[in-house]
């Protein structure tokens, strides 16, 4: 048995016992990275620099449970000296003079970074068949999408590479892929991470967020990233707090509402049966589970579409081949340069996305739909805040059926958003969801029990999931 | 009379007068080192973020205030999107919704006519990177990308050129007093935008607007109106049409100039800045920004005015804000303060001027400043006694009463000993006595000189003129 197929406090009592040293894990780590590396996983490996890290801890006090451990970081978190792509061609030689908070953070808890995982362009899709670097596979099926937009993070920690990823959530980029692998992935309140450092996709809905195989490993990560930041306006002046103290206590008498859209014609039978049986074991463990309507949900992916893709036109405008990335050399003016740069470096998708957000923020359109868009998104949150008066958490499907063929088609550019239409609404409201798996379909690929908390309440999210866990047993996780 | 109204609008950015730039920590600063004063939120990096610098908000406030203007209590940022290489992120982040100020004024005095200009709005916003364009390059200079900015928008109710210059006088004063902005037009720190169109009655709707942009002086602002008023003028009195267009002022040409005819509006894509939090502006917040207020220049003027300084000495002083300060901490004093003015403003200026240094730089406290005074008011010092001890004032530590007496000037308006001093003369040169009795003028000049060089100048001459006088007379 490897030593990262231990369990946290094993590997860190290992540690301290010095009967191993940070270099075995980053070794086992490498190792497995190199036989896995058909899956695609990473864009960017930091080989060279983790073994440099891992031989300088060893003179280092074992400080926290998560000292030592290897980590793999979705590459549209800026790493100083570390290549940063955003899996674009527009960015494919950028390498950053500083790192995002939550880079910071990790190094400072001694985790070592192994190295920049695939994802999505500028995380606008949720299969990462949108990078120009080609798609991550699913290690449950090499046929199969990993999810996206933090697909690669998601295929790295499933195939047992690193037991930590970062991922980032603008429309359920974390959970949707966590669904698909099999594993726990968390995109808490907006707020909670800083978003120092992460390029920006949609400003108002980006989230940064731990994807893990167990809930433990999770809660101690999120430990880690949280926290006020002074560099991000939006980061939450909350004081810190442990999320990993309400594991293991009793659940019952917790409620939990389950809105009837969630468990409607969209979701595949086999997810919702899988859904149904998990929550009798809820019912049995004295949790009461009530079937609830909720507006606005079906008009959540069309919100999100304009907010996100307004947001976007503008946050990617920076792309334009004059201070850093990737510039054609032979432009005669610069709106030739600006036009020729960004037509030839930046995919489909994303040219997309900026054309329908420029659209829709043109003239009166702004008015006609980002503004009115806004206005009903304070309608989702608020009716959220009335269920949250009354239950617990918010539950469903986290995906509508497990991850699909590699090969299917991407002629509708809609489906992707379709892809998510369960996790979208907790960007939109600002809100923490988690993906827990709780079993694996006929085709044996997860599937995912979608957990929302009212803000703030990751620690209780974490209390629930870790009694799923305990109860079902996932063959996944560990 | 020109049989034309012409209708005036004027835009006006200045930069704010802080440390540090509006989204970032990055010195605030001007004619340093191309990109010395940047980071990577100037350059607008990925990944990077704003933070908000509160004195910014401050001074918007003050700014509001003393331009008479309703301040926002709740405001949000909003990007205004746009591709140009001057512009990092591609879009600039202002305040295009909920501007901090609205609806204020500015009074301004056309030769004793007083009228308020209004102000529709004021916002604050970032400014952009410098481009020097050099042959077929631009090279920018991103030193002043995110150095904060308010632009202050009139109302079209400007009704001449003369009114566009009085208003940019008197904002520009304001600006300056509160310490909101130091208003270099020259460093480009404040900088004038202005808008004319021209119609033959009140009640017929605006003619075509043109725009004036970047106008380099206050002079050239009124100047390239008068310029650009008879330009349409003449076209409209050819019945030729014109389009709406933006024009620069090319001094050298001594006229305006086309840029570039406007053909659709521009669509800037505006929508609320992602990253920026409401900002909530307190009555705490506009109640201590407000303490920090000096007085103004029109109480200024009224108040020295009051206090028996000449119109011209009124003017004078407020134009120069050190020597303003330094006597409005004077104005409880007993003292005459045309001659405080006339002190300030004629040999202590002159002293300043060559040596190159503030007020606050010399010795001269304000106890001994009002020494200073008293002795010139009751005639101890002459002003040509002034000037040789001016650089003792300016430059020692000792009282005034000290200098006089070590400089061998005291007891000049002791008219027993002047008296004394003129008989000796008298007796000494008969010769020249006489000269005068028989009628030569000149004779009497040539003693007052004796009686200068007797005392090595050290005399008050009024007084000792007035003795001699005396004496070859009776």
């Amino acid at each position: 048995m490897r030593y990262l197929d231990k369990s946290i406090e094993e590997i860190n009592k290992l540690l301290k016992d010095k009967k191993i040293k940070p270099i075995d894990l980053v070794n086992e780590a490498f190792d497995s990275i190199e036989k896995n590396s058909d899956l695609n996983a990473y864009i960017t490996l930091n080989k060279e620099e983790a073994i440099k890290r891992a031989k300088e801890l060893e003179d280092k006090e074992v400080d926290n449970l998560l000292f030592g451990l290897p980590i793999a970081v979705k590459d549209n978190m800026v790493t100083e000296g570390l290549r940063t792509t955003a899996a674009s061609a527009i960015l494919k030689d950028f390498v950053p003079i500083y790192d995002a908070t939550v880079v910071e953070k990790i190094k400072e808890a001694n985790m070592i970074i192994v190295g920049k995982t695939n994802m999505d362009e500028f995380a606008m899709g949720s299969s990462s068949r949108t990078s120009y670097f080609g798609a991550p596979k699913n290690p449950w099926n090499n046929e199969k999408i990993s999810g996206g937009s933090s697909g690669g993070s998601a295929t790295t920690v499933a195939s047992g590479d690193v037991p930590f990823a970062l991922g980032s959530d603008t429309g359920g980029s974390i959970r949707q892929p966590s669904s698909y692998c099999g594993l726990v992935g968390m995109k808490p309140t907006y707020g909670t991470v800083s978003r120092w450092g992460l390029i920006a996709f949609a400003s108002s809905l980006d989230q940064i967020g731990p994807m893990t195989k167990n809930v433990l490993n999770n809660a101690l990560l999120l430990n880690v990233i949280s926290g006020h930041d002074s560099k991000d306006l939006t980061s939450s002046k909350k004081e810190k707090e442990d999320y990993t103290r309400l594991i293991g206590k009793d659940i019952s008498g917790m409620k939990v509402a389950v809105p009837n859209y969630f468990m409607s014609d969209i979701v595949s039978k086999e997810v919702k049966e899988k859904i149904e049986e998990t929550l009798e074991i809820l019912k049995k463990n004295k949790v009461q589970v009530d079937y609830v309507d909720m507006k606005y949900l079906d008009n959540a992916v069309n919100l999100y579409q304009i907010i996100a893709m307004g947001e976007a036109s503008s946050n990617l405008a920076r792309f334009d081949g004059i201070r850093y990335g990737s510039s054609i050399e032979d432009a005669s003016s610069i709106y030739e340069m600006y036009t020729k740069t960004r037509a030839k470096y930046f995919g489909e998708e994303v040219k997309r996305r900026i054309m329908v957000g420029s659209y829709l923020l043109s003239g009166e359109n702004a008015k006609i739909y980002y503004n009115k868009a806004l206005s009903i998104r304070d309608d989702i949150k608020k009716e959220f805040d009335r269920l949250f008066s009354d239950y617990d958490f918010v539950i469903g499907p986290t995906t509508v059926t497990t991850a699909y063929n590699l090969d299917d088609p991407m002629d509708d550019p809609s489906k992707s958003f379709m892809d998510d239409v369960l996790v979208i609404p907790v960007n939109m409201a600002g809100l923490p969801g988690l993906n827990i798996p709780v079993g694996l379909s006929k085709e044996k690929m997860p599937i995912g029990m979608h957990i929302i908390g009212n803000r703030f309440e990751e620690a209780k999210m974490y209390q629930l999931a870790a009694f799923l866990e305990k109860e079902i047993n996932f063959e996944g996780g560990k | 009379m020109s049989k034309y109204i012409p209708t005036i609008g004027i835009e006006v950015h200045v930069e704010l007068k802080t440390n540090t730039k509006i989204f970032s920590n990055s010195i605030n600063g001007y004619g340093r080192m191309a990109n010395s004063l940047t980071n990577v939120i100037d350059l607008g990096y990925p990944g990077t973020l704003p933070t908000l610098n509160e004195e910014v908000i401050n001074l918007g406030i003050k700014a509001a205030t003393v331009l008479n203007c309703k301040i926002r209590r709740e405001m949000t940022f909003d990007r205004k999107n746009y591709f140009y290489p001057d512009n990092p992120k591609n879009f600039q982040i202002t305040q295009n919704l909920t501007p901090i100020g609205y609806d204020g004024y500015v009074e301004i005095d056309d030769n004793g006519t007083k009228k308020k200009i209004y102000i529709e709005e004021m916002h604050i916003e970032e400014d952009t990177c410098k481009s020097t364009h050099r042959k077929d390059k631009t090279l920018l200079d991103f030193n002043r990308a995110g150095v904060p900015l308010i632009e202050i928008v009139t109302k079209p109710c400007i009704s001449t050129p003369e009114e566009a210059k009085l208003y940019l006088e008197k904002l520009k004063e304001l600006l300056f007093y509160t310490d909101v902005s130091d208003c270099k037009m020259e460093e480009g720190s404040m900088r004038a935008d202005a808008n004319i169109s021209l119609r033959k009655n009140e009640s017929d709707p605006f003619g075509t607007k043109v725009e004036i942009k970047n106008i380099g002086s206050i002079s050239n602002v009124k100047l390239s109106l008068e310029k650009e008023m008879a330009r349409q003028e003449k076209m409209l009195d050819n019945n030729e049409s014109f389009k709406e267009q933006t024009r620069r002022f090319d001094s050298k040409l001594n006229d305006t100039v086309l840029m570039r005819v406007k053909e659709t509006g521009n669509d800037y894509r505006y929508f609320p800045e992602p990253d920026i939090p409401t900002v909530i502006v307190t009555d705490e917040m506009i109640e201590s920004v407000k303490k920090t207020i000096p007085m103004l220049p029109d109480e200024r003027r009224e108040k020295y005015l009051e206090l028996g300084m000449s119109e011209i000495n009124s003017k004078k002083l407020v134009q120069n804000r050190d020597l303003s300060d330094y006597i409005n901490e004077l104005l409880e004093e007993k003292i005459d303060f045309q001659q405080a003015a006339n002190l300030l403003l004629g040999d202590i200026s002159e002293y300043l001027n060559k040596t190159e240094k503030t007020i606050e730089e010399t010795t001269l406290t304000k106890e001994r400043f009002i020494d200073l005074v008293n002795n010139i008011s009751n005639k101890t010092l002459s002003s040509k006694n002034l000037k040789d001890i001016l650089s003792k004032v300016m430059e020692e530590e000792s009282s005034i009463e000290e200098i006089i007496k070590s400089s061998n000037i005291s007891n000049i308006t002791d008219t027993d000993k002047i008296e004394k001093i003129v008989n000796e003369i008298i007796e000494a040169n008969p010769e020249s006595v006489s000269d005068y009795k028989n009628g030569h003028d000149r004779a009497i000049k040539y003693l007052m000189g004796q009686v200068m060089k007797e005392t090595k100048g050290g005399v008050n001459p009024s007084i000792a003129m007035s003795i001699l006088k005396d004496k070859l007379d009776n």
